[in-house]
């Protein structure tokens, strides 16, 4: 019998799951997907893939996928299946009642890391020329917003200085806040390699994850620090940089400005910093801290991979310059096998930070409120754009429970169930007259929605993706769109509803349009990338097939900057009615907010989110294994099962959030990181109680609504 | 938060005040003079004109809660429009 699985054809793609954007083949029988196949070609991956990436793609043909638009006038109303024109007419017009009657600052946008760049950036083309102001912002917001401010505060670019493979020749390798074997697989196995080579790892973690300790994996040393203590701890390393003098004066003074370093020398190099007062303050042994500062600075070659557990912080940007000054400090920047690199969470996620979908930026991280920037703006858009920064969105949903901010256009985003203390955010879009969700499926957001537009996944269109190692590949249609559009073609038909006339036959079009007005994309075309397979930003005619290590001989600024970075502890503190503290991360199988993987077989792998729990916090609380408990925090409370687990110490708990029902930030709090608002998810007060009501819920809800993020 | 909002005002007063006063924590280990134009500079590119409107709204009210250096710092974005810059980044690093 033929085997009916059999492809008939197949598609080189780039997945969309996390920052690492392995390359696939996606092969088809007929217009069904079969299989997807890591592509040996592919640079980011090399052939090899993750759980995600291989399997969980059934989700594109889910029976819940949203097929046609659906508009309403009130949430309370059902949905109304209407055609495509009426749908963005209405959506349209609702914006434009909303401007003249509340000010054209009243409504904005948000855009997806689920989108291509040619879709992010006609998002931000659309609030910036659309609505004509600047209140557009994208899910970098809510994860790795520090990093492009404490990147490009230090070293001058808010990208990661490496290229992935660049890791195969480091000596030491420090992560920090981040745990790859789950959340960056494909990159954690190049790293694994690397440490079977012999060398040294040093974990900073509250955990006791898989990067600690695992097959091929054991860290040198693990730095188990209390959440929300990152910038003493990553000070207290400083300061033995300082003290021990190992520093590489030579690279300070051809690359940096010595009188800032004496500067930073004098904050880190104080008494306050010493591992031994730090030590007892953040839970790790001062022997501990000097061990890791020694092995770091000696190299030598050192790099430095961080996630989410630095940047979800209240000192979210701060512990992202520690990193560039530490780097700075030991000389670990501009060569292969060291550098300071992002693992960024999301597909496209750097696309979306590099390519000005921000309140504040154009594209390259370019101020809004400089001139000639915006002039080269306004002369390709032919219009005058706002000087003026823009909302971010948790200040969107700020102004919109003030009752200033009445509108959104959101696409790809779900931040009832991603943004923080839910009951706000819920809040905020009950006061708004206008939600337009461009979206796969229904999700929690699409409850407060007025105006429904069906999304296209990565499989159904063609565009670009950039990397966490800034490599931007292409994503290639493998089928038709479900609904009928591309993201880019509806946003295209929401400008041009909304009077601002533009045209593209293809997206290849945009990425022309981004090259012209975007320095680090100058040399980028779709033809490039099929020449070469992909391609690195900065790609100009000094680099006309991209970029694999920044810094090499000049930072983007000339020098490099060391910022002070005083720790200042999170307002969130234990207190005896709230006397643990919750942190949150990601498993293997499954991806963010779950939207997507809930609706495939993984979840066999990964059926529901638990809190896990040390032995001694659960016995104190007559909480053994499987129960289930009610976890609270000042804003809210959630019902989960426990599992006692070594991974955690005592006065930790943690949980993931892949679960809809599992509400995680219903929990959450509204503190931020003080220079972007990046939530603090990484610091929670709570208390577990054994659960007097178990919920009714399956534990194997593939069929929840959910949400992208 | 106290979810009073006065008319006008883009978020609630108590937000706006601890924002800032993040931010003014930040600057706060650099030296007068750089330390209050980095506190302007991020307020000055980074917050909605109506947020720093707010703030200063709230200053002209006695700027209950916010730290001095803050204050000092907001009242420098009342600079005539033509000597507004369009770079406004951290510090400049000292003179080598």
């Amino acid at each position: 019998m033929p085997n009916p699985q059999k492809p008939e054809h197949s598609v080189i793609t780039t997945c969309a799951y996390c920052g690492v954007g392995c390359g696939f083949k996606a092969e088809t029988v007929g217009d069904r997907i079969v299989r997807m196949t890591p592509w040996k070609e592919g640079k980011a991956n090399h052939g090899h893939s993750c759980i995600k990436g291989r399997f969980a793609f059934d989700y594109y043909n889910h029976p819940d996928r949203v097929r046609h638009p659906a508009i309403r006038q009130s949430i309370d109303e059902p949905w109304q299946e209407v055609s495509w024109d009426v749908a963005i007419a209405h959506a349209a017009a609702e914006l434009q009642r909303i401007q003249r009657v509340h000010g054209r600052a009243s409504v904005g946008g948000v855009s997806s890391s689920r989108c291509t760049n040619e879709e992010i950036w006609l998002m931000q083309k659309f609030v910036r020329a659309g609505l004509g102001n600047n209140n557009i912002d994208n899910c970098a917001r809510i994860c790795h917003s520090p990093t492009q401010f404490g990147l490009t505060s230090t070293l001058g670019a808010g990208a990661a200085s490496q290229h992935f493979d660049s890791v195969l020749q480091a000596d030491v390798i420090l992560i920090v806040g981040a745990n790859p074997t789950e959340g960056h697989p494909v990159f954690a196995s190049l790293m694994k390699r690397r440490l079977r080579q012999g060398a040294q790892l040093i974990v900073v973690d509250p955990r006791r994850t898989e990067s600690v300790e695992s097959a091929h994996v054991k860290a040198a040393v693990h730095l188990p620090l209390r959440p929300g203590t990152n910038v003493a701890l990553l000070d207290a390393l400083a300061h033995v940089v300082v003290r021990e003098q190992l520093y590489d004066e030579a690279f300070i003074r051809a690359r940096c400005y010595w009188p800032e370093f004496e500067q930073w020398m004098a904050l880190v190099g104080s008494d306050r910093y010493d591992p031994d007062v730090i030590g007892p303050e953040v839970g790790v042994e001062p022997d501990a801290i000097r061990a890791a500062a020694r092995l770091y600075a000696r190299g030598p070659n050192s790099a430095i991979y961080y996630g989410l557990g630095v940047t979800e912080h209240s000192q979210g940007s701060t512990g992202v310059m520690c990193l560039g000054n530490l780097a700075l400090a030991c000389g670990m920047l501009g060569r292969e096998g060291v550098g300071v690199n992002p693992l960024r969470g999301q597909g496209n996620v750097q696309g979306g930070s590099c390519l000005g979908s921000w309140p504040h930026v154009f594209s390259g991280y370019r101020f809004v409120t400089d001139p000639d920037t915006r002039n080269t703006f306004e002369a390709e858009w032919g219009l005058r754009l706002d000087d003026e920064p823009g909302l971010r969105l948790p200040n969107m949903f700020d102004a919109a429970v003030a009752g200033t901010f009445k509108g959104m256009y959101i696409m790809g985003e779900d931040p009832v169930q991603s943004d923080p203390n839910q009951q706000h955010t819920i809040a905020a879009f009950r006061q708004m007259e206008c939600v337009i969700v461009q979206d796969i499926f229904h999700t929690e957001t699409t409850k407060y929605a007025h105006v429904l537009l069906p999304g296209s996944s990565s499989l159904e269109k063609e565009g670009t993706f950039t990397n966490a190692e800034r490599r931007v590949s292409r994503v290639r249609k493998v089928i038709e769109p479900l609904a009928g559009l591309a993201d880019w073609e509806v946003t295209v038909k929401m400008m041009n509803a909304m009077g601002y006339a533009v045209h593209y036959d293809h997206p290849s079009q945009i990425l022309d349009e981004i090259a012209r007005l975007s320095p680090a994309y100058r040399g980028m075309s779709y033809d490039l990338i099929d020449r070469v397979g992909s391609v690195q930003w900065p790609c100009d005619a000094h680099a006309p097939e991209g970029t694999e290590v920044l810094h090499v001989t000049t930072f983007p600024r000339g020098r490099a900057n060391f910022m002070l970075t005083q720790f200042v502890p999170t307002a969130e503190r234990t207190t005896d009615r709230f006397p643990l503290l919750l942190t949150t991360g990601r498993i293997l199988s499954q991806y963010n907010v779950g939207t997507q993987t809930r609706r495939t077989a993984n979840v066999q792998w990964h059926g529901e989110d638990v809190l896990e729990i040390c032995t001694d916090d659960a016995e104190l609380r007559g909480v053994k294994d499987g129960d289930w408990i009610t976890l609270s925090s000042r804003v809210g409370a959630i019902t989960l099962r426990a599992r006692i687990s070594p991974r955690v110490h005592a006065g930790l708990v943690y949980t993931t959030f892949h679960w809809a029902e599992s509400k995680a930030n219903a929990i959450t709090t509204e503190l931020s990181d003080w220079a972007t608002n990046c939530p603090e998810y990484k610091v929670t007060a709570v208390e577990v109680v054994r659960a007097a009501v178990v919920p009714a819920r399956s534990a194997t809800a593939a069929q929840t609504v959910g949400a992208p993020s | 938060m106290s979810g009073i909002v006065a008319s006008g005002m883009v978020m609630d007063p108590e937000r706006l005040v601890l924002m800032a006063n993040q931010i003014g924590d930040f600057f706060a280990p650099y030296p007068p003079g750089p330390r209050e134009e980095g506190i302007r500079n991020h307020l000055r590119t980074y917050w909605d004109p109506r947020m720093r409107a707010g703030l200063r709204a709230l200053i002209a009210e006695g700027g209950v809660g916010l730290y001095p250096h803050v204050i000092a710092a907001a009242v420098l974005l009342d600079e005539p429009l033509r000597e507004r810059k369009g770079y406004y980044g951290p510090p400049k690093p000292p003179e080598i």
